[in-house]
């Protein structure tokens, strides 16, 4: 009876012991699940348009604000337009897809229902006069700009002039010799197309607006005061960019990128193209370029990022956009080269050599917002879509007008 | 019908039920009432539909004697249906005939059926590409053909071309469907009929009109429906290779009701064009639902 006392003794002792190891794993268990959960570290998605080379340019800044700040910064690349269609659903939901997002400043105007007043870290006074204005709402600063690009005319290679004994032109008549010269002698098409969703079309044809209309017409065209049928407007199409396509100056459009190289290979001997082509080639410094013949203002186009109302992270992307906005962000930018400051601290000695010369043509000259840009909406795609047209209808450039004219404002 | 007998069938109706009125009638209700008001939200009758059917995007009067497009939205649908819905299915019908009993052809096969697999928007992106001047497969074909005159062109640049080039990239994509419905169709088609028509003396041509295609009536007629059905609501393939221009030369009615809705944000013009869409892709539709129940 003892012995059976005992043995069931040794039962209950290895049944209290498996109990015991059981209520110890639980505890441990519970504990692990419970356990105070380490504060999150934030880490802010940026989204912008720039992908490939120009990304690889961009990201450096957004490294040198992690080195100061400690926050840790993604970047994922959005196109404006995929934006302008996912971001109004999101928003709806009180989502957002990123903390700090770059988009045209029309649509910023357009949505500050949805986008965080940044007016107690942006001063308009910082940066270049009107610039701040073109994200203010009653008094709101809804956006900050970050560096901008000028569409400053033809860039074409030093090099290829040279071997070529091509001269820059400084009259009307010496563009149009300029170009009868490289298609009769050198046999290439003289300028290179490029070609997005209609944008690199556009630019080139504001250029030849600003340069013959000036500013008054140019604006005019942007708040619907000018129309795009008018005798003025007629006049330049007619005299000055129609002649030039009708004569097969401007080559066929193809994708931006890969005309880039065409003409970066001699296959073609200009291209106009923003400030922005200055990162993309392989030398910078074999680049020269020349404004149309009396342009004395400029298409500047600020790139602008908000802050939406629905990220986790508030103080954090507003630190960002300080940062990016501020003189020391912009100069880690502009270092890397295609981009201009808008923040009035950066010193034109951070200029590579070839940018310092865009950053020099804007001084004096008149800088304007981009044109289908500010009008944004359906305007901006009719009006990329109708200079495909006209490039390869000249002809036909009447209709295109009066088509642009039926979405204008 | 006893109580039990009604509570079980509505039982398994009832979330089905929930789920097609939230997420279907619902939004296809509110589509028509958006069409029907003005962007204040008055309501305005039918002239946003007077407004956008009378519009040059729909129908491009002005343009009708023209050789090439814009000829509008409509218009750009019915030739993307009067080109694409023959040519694939001829196409695929070709396919499906010459592949079968061959050796290795469930390879091909594949190859065809890859346009299908492939998303549309790359597609179109592939497009721009294809029949690029220089670099284009399809214009190194022409060019060897001796058609220099189309392969100097760049397709989706020129509006000659650029409708064009996005219907024979939808028919590589969509041929592959064709193809699979008639493979599958021509294997159940039993070999006896075959055979008793060869001892008749029926030539290989007669065997497949008289044989052959009465039985592929049913898959052509899903072949056909399906077809129009994509051809109505092409959308990705212009976005990617030409976003509807050369000044809008190859723009199509689902294209035109994104640029109304998520560009230009006119939620109303976008419901008309919706409520269209909708109104074309009836008849279809309907035909091969009441098709199918007669079969049954």
């Amino acid at each position: 009876m003892e012995g059976k006392i005992l043995a069931v003794s040794k039962e209950a002792k290895t049944l209290i012991a498996v109990v015991a190891i059981i209520c110890l794993l639980a505890g441990f268990g519970i504990a692990w699940v419970f356990k105070p959960a380490p504060p999150v570290k934030p880490r802010l998605t940026v989204i912008g348009p720039w992908g490939g080379a120009e990304r690889e340019l961009f990201v450096p800044v957004l490294d040198a604000f992690a080195v100061e700040t400690g926050i840790e910064v993604d970047y994922r690349m959005y196109r404006a337009e995929d934006l302008a269609t996912i971001l109004p659903a999101q928003f709806e939901a009180k989502k957002t897809p990123g903390d700090v997002i770059f988009m045209w400043a029309w649509w910023i105007r357009n949505n500050t229902d949805h986008i965080l007043d940044v007016s107690d870290v942006i001063t308009s006074a910082d940066f270049m006069p009107g610039t701040v204005d073109q994200v203010t709402v009653d008094d709101k600063i809804y956006g900050a700009p970050y560096t901008g690009k000028v569409k400053p005319g033809f860039w074409y290679r030093i090099s290829f002039f040279k071997e070529h004994n091509l001269e820059v032109p400084t009259t009307w008549e010496e563009f149009e010799t300029l170009l009868d010269t490289i298609n009769d002698t050198l046999g290439i098409v003289p300028i290179a197309s490029g070609d997005g969703v209609g944008w690199p079309l556009s630019d080139v044809t504001e250029h030849f607006l600003l340069t013959f209309g000036g500013v008054d017409l140019f604006k005019g065209l942007i708040n619907g005061s000018v129309s795009w049928t008018s005798d003025e407007v007629k006049a330049i199409f007619r005299d000055n960019l129609v002649p030039l396509l009708e004569a097969g100056y401007f080559s066929e459009p193809k994708d931006w990128t890969l005309i880039l190289e065409d003409w970066w290979e001699g296959k073609h001997a200009l291209y106009f193209m923003g400030s922005w082509i200055t990162g993309m080639v392989a030398n910078a410094s074999d680049l020269g370029l020349f404004s149309l013949p009396g342009a004395e203002a400029f298409v500047f186009a600020p790139d602008f990022m908000f802050i939406p109302k629905y990220t986790e992270y508030s103080y954090e992307a507003k630190e960002l956009v300080k940062f990016l906005s501020g003189v020391k962000g912009q100069t880690v930018q502009v270092k890397q080269g295609g981009h201009i400051g808008t923040n009035l601290e950066v010193k034109l000695d951070d200029y590579p050599a070839v940018d310092k010369r865009v950053a020099e043509i804007l001084e004096g000259a008149t800088a304007v917002t981009d044109l289908d840009d500010t009008v944004g909406g359906d305007f901006q795609t009719t009006f990329w879509g109708q200079l495909k047209y006209l490039w390869v209808h000249p002809e036909e450039w009447e209709g295109v007008l009066a088509n642009i004219e039926a979405k204008a404002p | 019908m006893s109580q039990k007998n009604i509570t079980t069938p509505l039982f398994f109706i009832v979330p089905a039920v929930i789920l097609i009125t939230i997420f279907v009638i619902y939004p296809i209700l509110h589509t028509l009432l958006l069409s029907f008001l003005s962007p204040s939200g008055k309501f305005v009758g039918l002239r946003n539909y007077f407004d956008v059917l009378g519009s040059k995007e729909i129908i491009n009067l002005d343009r009708f004697t023209s050789t090439y497009p814009p000829w509008g939205a409509l218009i750009h649908n019915a030739v993307w249906i009067a080109i694409h819905l023959p040519s694939s299915i001829l196409l695929g019908l070709f396919f499906a005939i010459i592949l079968k009993d061959v050796k290795g052809a469930s390879i091909i096969k594949s190859i065809v059926f890859l346009g299908m697999v492939m998303p549309m928007i790359i597609g179109g992106l592939m497009a721009v590409f294809l029949f690029d001047k220089d670099i284009g497969i399809v214009n190194v074909f022409l060019r060897f053909i001796g058609l220099r005159s189309l392969a100097n062109l760049s397709w989706t640049y020129w509006p000659e071309t650029a409708l064009l080039a996005t219907i024979l990239t939808g028919i590589w994509m969509w041929a592959g469907f064709s193809m699979i419905v008639y493979s599958a169709a021509l294997a159940t088609i039993p070999r006896e009929y075959y055979e008793a028509a060869e001892i008749d003396g029926a030539s290989s041509l007669q065997k497949f009109i008289y044989i052959t295609l009465p039985l592929l009536k049913a898959p052509t007629q899903i072949v056909v429906v399906m077809s129009v059905l994509y051809e109505l609501k092409i959308f990705d393939i212009i976005f990617a290779a030409t976003m509807g221009g050369p000044g809008e030369a190859s723009t199509v009615l689902a294209l035109l009701m994104y640029i109304e809705g998520f560009v230009a944000f006119n939620f109303n013009r976008a419901a008309v064009l919706a409520a269209l869409l909708t109104l074309l892709t009836l008849p279809p539709a309907i035909w091969i639902a009441k098709t199918a129940v007669k079969r049954k």
